[in-house]
C-alpha cells in the first residue's frame, strides 16, 4: 500500500496522542514544564511509567527535555504540531469559502456589466 | 491528512499566517470593486458598514463558528487602502469570544486577462495555536480523526 512520505512522523505523533494518559501529561505540561517526579506525584503513577509516556511524547515530537542542574524538565514543543496545521483548518475553510463566494459575485458583476454578451467570457 | 488544495498554504515555519491564493478571470478594477463596495462585500463576506477609508472602524456580522469560538461579529479597522492593489483591515472578535486580533490583507495583481488575489490572515499567536490545538485534543475534538488514523495504522500492521 503506498505510504505518504510524511506518514512516519505523523504516525508517531498520532501514536503519542492516542493514549489518554499521555494526553493528560501533555495537558499538565501546558501549564508549566515539570520533572518526571512532579508528574508521577501529580498522576499518582510510578516514575518508570511516566518516563515511558514521556519517551513516546518525545518520539512524537510533542515534548522537549532540558537539563538544569540535577533535574530534567519536560515541556510542550510547538514544532511538530505544525504537522497538524489543521488547527487552522476552520480558518482556511472559512477563507476558501469566502474567496469562492467572491468569484461568484464577480461573475455576477460581469453578467450585470455585459447583459447581452452571448460569448460569455468565463 | 492535510489536503493538497493548491490554493491554500500554511507557512510551514509559522503557525501564525493563513494564505489563500486565488485567480479570477476578471480585471483588477472589478475585483477591487467587489472588495471595497459595502453591498458587494456583504454578499461574499458579511453584512457590514465598511468604508474604504484608512482609520474607518466598522463591524461585520456573520454566523458564529463553534470550531474557532467565533461569536459571529467582527470588529475591524481599515488599515490600508491602495486602489486597486491592496486592502488591509484588522480583524477581531467583537465579543472577545476568542481573544485573537489579526490582520487580513488582500493583494491584487493583474495576471493575463485576470487578477491574482492573495489573501493573508496574520497575527495568530503561536502560543495560542499550541494552546488551542491541545485544548481541542484534550476535549476529544480530534478523537475521531485520531482513531480513524489509528485504525489505518493497525490495518497496515496486520
Amino acid at each position: 500500500m503506498p505510504r505518504r512520505s510524511r506518514s512516519a512522523p505523523l504516525d508517531r505523533l498520532v501514536g503519542a496522542l492516542a493514549n489518554p494518559t499521555r494526553r493528560d501529561i501533555l495537558d499538565a505540561l501546558l501549564e508549566r514544564e515539570q520533572t518526571v517526579t512532579e508528574l508521577a506525584a501529580r498522576f499518582d503513577m510510578a516514575r518508570p511509567s511516566v518516563s515511558e509516556h514521556l519517551a513516546s511524547l518525545r518520539a512524537g515530537g510533542l515534548v522537549d527535555e532540558r537539563t538544569s542542574g540535577r533535574h530534567r524538565y519536560y515541556s510542550v514543543t510547538p514544532g511538530p504540531l505544525q504537522e497538524l496545521a489543521d488547527w487552522l483548518t476552520p480558518y482556511e475553510r472559512f477563507w476558501r469559502g469566502r474567496m469562492r463566494d467572491l468569484g461568484t459575485v464577480l461573475d455576477q458583476l460581469e453578467q450585470d456589466d455585459h447583459p447581452h454578451d452571448d460569448e460569455g467570457r468565463r | 491528512m492535510t489536503s493538497t488544495d493548491p490554493a491554500t498554504q500554511s507557512n510551514d515555519e509559522d503557525l501564525t499566517t493563513i494564505v489563500v491564493d486565488q485567480f479570477y478571470p476578471h480585471p483588477p478594477e472589478r475585483v477591487w470593486r467587489a472588495l471595497t463596495t459595502p453591498e458587494l462585500l456583504a454578499q461574499w463576506l458579511m453584512p457590514n458598514d465598511f468604508r474604504a477609508e484608512v482609520g474607518h472602524r466598522f463591524t461585520m456580522r456573520g454566523r458564529p463558528v463553534e470550531a474557532t469560538g467565533f461569536s459571529g461579529v467582527v470588529a475591524s479597522t481599515v488599515l490600508a487602502v491602495e486602489a486597486p492593489r491592496l486592502l488591509r483591515i484588522s480583524w477581531a472578535d467583537a465579543e472577545g469570544g476568542n481573544a485573537m486580533q489579526t490582520t487580513v490583507t488582500w493583494t491584487l495583481q493583474a495576471e493575463g486577462a485576470g487578477t491574482r488575489v492573495l489573501l493573508e490572515q496574520a497575527g495568530f499567536d503561536a502560543d495560542d495555536a499550541v494552546d488551542q490545538l491541545s485544548r481541542r485534543i484534550m476535549t476529544g475534538g480530534w478523537r475521531s480523526m485520531i482513531l480513524a488514523r489509528l485504525g489505518e495504522i493497525l490495518d497496515d500492521a496486520a
